[in-house]
């Protein structure tokens, strides 16, 4: 009918930023961090909600900031009645459920409960162990040999062994692999050869025995550890049917995990559950609770955690999102912080902003705060260096904040050479200082166009916004280089190095510093945790000065989980995994 | 009638081609491509997915390549859900179909049934407070009514459930599962009733009142003939014949999924999964389905031709 055809069209105009590689921090954004460290236990009576603000903070929830539920016996039925399962809403798993062979970093999230990794990250990004129990790495940083825990077993009881992790490294490198691994970026020695069809091996993998398996790399990278101690597939079932260079049938298969991880798939219904039952075969014991599900949520996950139909999702930590879970009564909520960190992308190519000195103007005379704090409803915090906030590189120690200071940037201005002409804007060499800023639309798009627009300007730039549609739209028009200004967020990030490869793969055109490149080499170049801090130190020091893009701000968010749920924690870079085999639900 | 019929078959496929290459030439040319929403990727290995996928080919080569497949019934491979489109096709439109069906039906049952009365009444209390009413119905907004009954009847009175399909984790069968799906699909079909209802039965209201003023009414009134076989046999069949049209138009909407209302309510439905491909440049899924779009209206506005020629013997094809 005409009407629906009508909507088609308008939904299509409306669409939101949808970013595939972004996984469940697609709805991110601002709010109240710690304003309630409030602690109460749980199955209260609801007279004492309206005291939690108030009251002192427990030291041991404090810390993570944690607001439990104040009044269980709002609990609906819905949820009550469930004793052995555990909801959770997904906003859209498309099915494909190998690791390296999927798209959509919903699917990674179902992965990751399916299958375990050699090696897991801490809440500090460093590395514990995982079906690896130990690993060595040589003297000169370029062999890592991985020790496998014994009688390790894929959840249809068959054994893993060195060979199944041999044969998930050689099939990323296969010519035919169309997926975003980052092992194939590492340069595993004879890699190259393998992928040419030259070689029926990649020479750097070596099984040593069935417990052990080294891999040797062409030059020393640190973050090599964690990205090949990644998920492990089994040969025996991958790999029956593969030919070097033809990775097809992959694709049959993606359906059909077989994996390591604490559950194992039951049952996808598309568009609406991934149903999954605990592995009885997993190496750390078989999880608490038997059933768990992610539920299909595409709108809003308000109402499902509401009625009890979910039993966790995720909001922006925003004053009025918290005030209003807290009202529900039955949910605790727990503040976390996502581990990347948004910028401005400028084009370096521009002649006005190779010059250091303005770039360093625009981020003085930019009031950032106001735009991801304040307009963020209170918290959301300020970036000033390439790095996530909870990283253990993370540090502001020397660092410039370039808190908002008008007269410090025109002076800025004054000193580049930009002088104020006779309109009021500043120019130079008969050019004037425009921006034309790019960002996809979103609301938060337009509080930045708002306050950046009368900043700008009050500098005497003139400020030029064009708003696009979607995030596609927006990155190939940055492609195009038709723009100075563009609004980003990084993906999410586990090692240090991964917040700086865009500086270093030629992603930001026009930067190209010996000394950077230098240091990162350096960073990448040892795996001693305390060398590389300093390294990294270093680096940030160098590029919060030389500013290639303008640090903006890290978001802050909350999970609203249901009060039931015991030993929930969450993993800043693996999210619900790790501790998902613990969770168990009272009562 | 078989010389029309050839003929009008020879047309369509005209047709589609010449919009096959338009809605070809309509993604080729939207800014960005699947490759380019990836952030996680360096500009290498982007130009070697590129490569890979086939992306970096010229248009007119590509499009090449997708009529070949399509000839031989390969619709391509959705990147994002790593999936034949086919099977996907297959997942989601059945979803769509059945909120559409059961809505459409409802639609055409209140706004034949109200209209007629209405145009009977015509200026009576009935058609009055009909007519404000549909006109209240006509202009709120679909997200809004929607969210307003979820937040009514599923989170506060707690008679329906939010959304979805099934109950979450059910492992209901038979009788049972139809009678959850029935469940779960009232709030999303009372809402596409709502929506619809109004200007199809302001049709069938002005269609009735034009007939009624006809002089074969007025003859069958005056040979004796009760009044209910007028209305019904002499009338109403009059009155419908110019819907047959919107027959032919309702073709494609019921397969075509709704997208607000299966955001909102969480139906499993094509709509959906067409929004999300959409954001992330899904070609050979978004050409699919754009594809099926335009042959369903083409069959639609073909059956609904014949269908007038079967309704009235007036007509010669």
């Amino acid at each position: 009918m005409k009407k629906r055809i009508v909507t088609l069209s308008t939904a299509i105009l409306a669409t939101s930023l949808l970013l595939a590689a972004c996984g469940n921090n697609a709805n991110d954004n601002a709010g109240a961090g710690n304003s309630a460290n409030a602690n109460q236990p749980a199955g209260n009576n609801p007279a004492n909600t309206a005291a939690n603000d108030g009251a002192a903070a427990d030291p041991a929830s404090g810390a993570s900031g944690l607001v439990v539920a104040s009044d269980m016996s709002k609990l609906p039925d819905v949820a009550k009645q469930r004793t052995d399962t555990i909801i959770v809403g997904l906003t859209d798993p498309s099915g494909a459920f190998t690791p390296y062979f999927q798209q959509s970093g919903y699917d990674g999230n179902v992965s990751g409960l399916l299958y375990t990794p050699l090696i897991k990250v801490d809440d500090k990004g460093l590395p514990t162990p995982g079906l690896a129990e130990k690993w060595e790495v040589s003297a000169d940083n370029l062999t890592y040999t991985y020790h496998l825990r014994k009688d390790l077993k894929f959840s249809d009881g068959t054994p893993l062994t060195a060979d199944d992790v041999a044969f998930t490294w050689t099939i990323l490198y296969d010519k035919s692999y169309d997926g975003d691994s980052l092992v194939n970026t590492l340069n595993v020695k004879g890699g190259d050869a393998y992928k040419a069809g030259t070689a029926t091996s990649v020479s750097g993998i070596k099984v040593i025995d069935p417990q052990t398996i080294s891999v040797t790399l062409e030059k020393p990278n640190a973050s090599a550890l964690t990205v090949l101690g990644s998920d492990v597939l089994s040969k025996a079932y991958y790999g029956k049917d593969y030919k070097q260079g033809q990775l097809d049938y992959m694709k049959k298969l993606s359906g059909s995990p077989l994996g390591t991880g604490p559950y194992k798939l039951e049952k996808f219904i598309p568009g609406q559950e991934v149903r999954m039952v605990a592995n009885e075969n997993y190496f750390d014991g078989k999880p608490k609770t038997e059933h768990f599900i992610y539920k299909t949520a595409q709108g809003d996950t308000w109402q499902y955690l509401e009625t009890g139909e979910v039993d966790y999702a995720s909001f922006s930590a925003t004053k009025e999102n918290i005030d209003k879970l807290k009202a529900m009564g039955f949910v605790n909520i727990l503040p976390y912080t996502p581990s990347n960190y948004g910028y401005l992308q400028l084009n370096l190519k521009h002649p006005a902003l190779q010059d250091k000195l303005v770039r360093q103007a625009l981020t003085y005379g930019l009031d950032r705060q106001s735009i991801y704090v304040d307009a963020a409803q209170g918290a959301g915090q300020i970036a000033n260096i390439p790095s996530s906030l909870i990283s253990w590189s993370y540090t502001e120690d020397g660092i410039n904040p370039y808190k908002f200071d008008p007269e410090k940037a025109k002076q800025l201005l004054d000193q580049a050479g930009w002088k104020t002409g006779a309109d009021g804007i500043r120019e130079k060499d008969g050019k004037k200082l425009t921006i034309h800023y790019l960002g996809s639309k979103k609301p938060e798009t337009d509080v930045f166009i708002a306050v950046a627009k009368e900043d700008f300007e009050a500098l005497g730039i003139k400020f030029e916004p064009e708003v696009f549609a979607d995030f596609n739209a927006l990155v190939s028009k940055v492609e195009g280089g038709d723009y100075d200004m563009a609004a980003f967020s990084t993906s999410l990030l586990t090692d240090p190095a991964d917040g700086l490869l865009q500086f270093i793969d030629g992603e930001i055109p026009g930067y190209d510093d010996p000394a950077f490149k230098e240091l990162y080499a350096k960073g990448l170049a040892t795996s001693n945790i305390d060398e590389r801090k300093a390294v990294y130190k270093d680096i940030y020091k160098l590029l919060n000065d030389q500013l290639p893009v303008i640090f903006t701000s890290y978001k802050k968010n909350v999970y609203a989980y249901n009060g039931r749920i015991q030993n929930l924690s969450v993993s800043p870079f693996n999210g619900i995994a790790p501790s998902l085999p613990s969770w168990s639900l009272s009562q | 009638m078989s010389t029309y019929i050839t003929k009008r078959i020879l047309y369509m496929i005209i047709i589609l081609f010449a919009a096959s290459f338009l809605i070809f030439c309509l993604y080729a040319l939207t800014p960005g491509d699947f490759i380019t929403g990836n952030i996680k990727l360096t500009p290498e290995r982007k130009a070697e997915l590129r490569e890979i996928y086939g992306l970096n080919k010229p248009v007119v080569e590509r499009y090449a390549i997708w009529m070949k497949n399509a000839f031989h019934g390969d619709f391509g491979y959705s990147l994002s859900q790593q999936k034949p489109v086919l099977t996907l096709f297959n997942q989601y439109i059945w979803n769509s179909f059945l909120l559409a069906i059961v809505s459409t039906f409802l639609t055409w049952l209140i706004a034949v049934v109200v209209g007629v009365i209405a145009a009977y009444k015509q200026y009576s209390w009935f058609d009055t407070i009909v007519m404000v009413a549909l006109f209240a119905a006509m202009s709120i907004p679909s997200f809004f009514i929607g969210l307003f009954l979820i937040k009514i009847m599923a989170v506060d009175w707690k008679w329906l459930p939010p959304g979805g399909m099934l109950t979450t984790g059910s492992t209901a069968t038979g009788f049972a599962y139809v009678k959850e799906v029935v469940h779960h699909m009232m709030l999303p079909v009372m809402v596409m009733t709502l929506l619809g209802v109004g200007s199809l039965t302001r049709y069938f209201r002005s269609n009735m009142i034009d007939v009624i003023k006809q002089d074969y009414i007025r003859t069958a009134r005056a040979k004796g003939l009760k009044e209910r076989k007028v209305l019904f046999t002499h009338a109403l069949r009059n009155a419908l014949l110019p819907a047959i049209t919107l027959v032919g138009f309702e073709l494609p909407a019921l397969f075509g999924g709704s997208l607000i209302i299966e955001k909102i309510f969480n139906w499993p439905g094509i709509g959906q999964l067409y929004m999300q491909s959409f954001g992330l440049r899904d070609y050979p899924l978004l050409m699919g389905f754009t594809l099926f779009i335009a042959i369903l209206t083409v069959i639609g506005t073909l059956v609904s031709d014949i269908l007038y020629h079967v309704a009235d013997p007036r007509v010669r094809l």
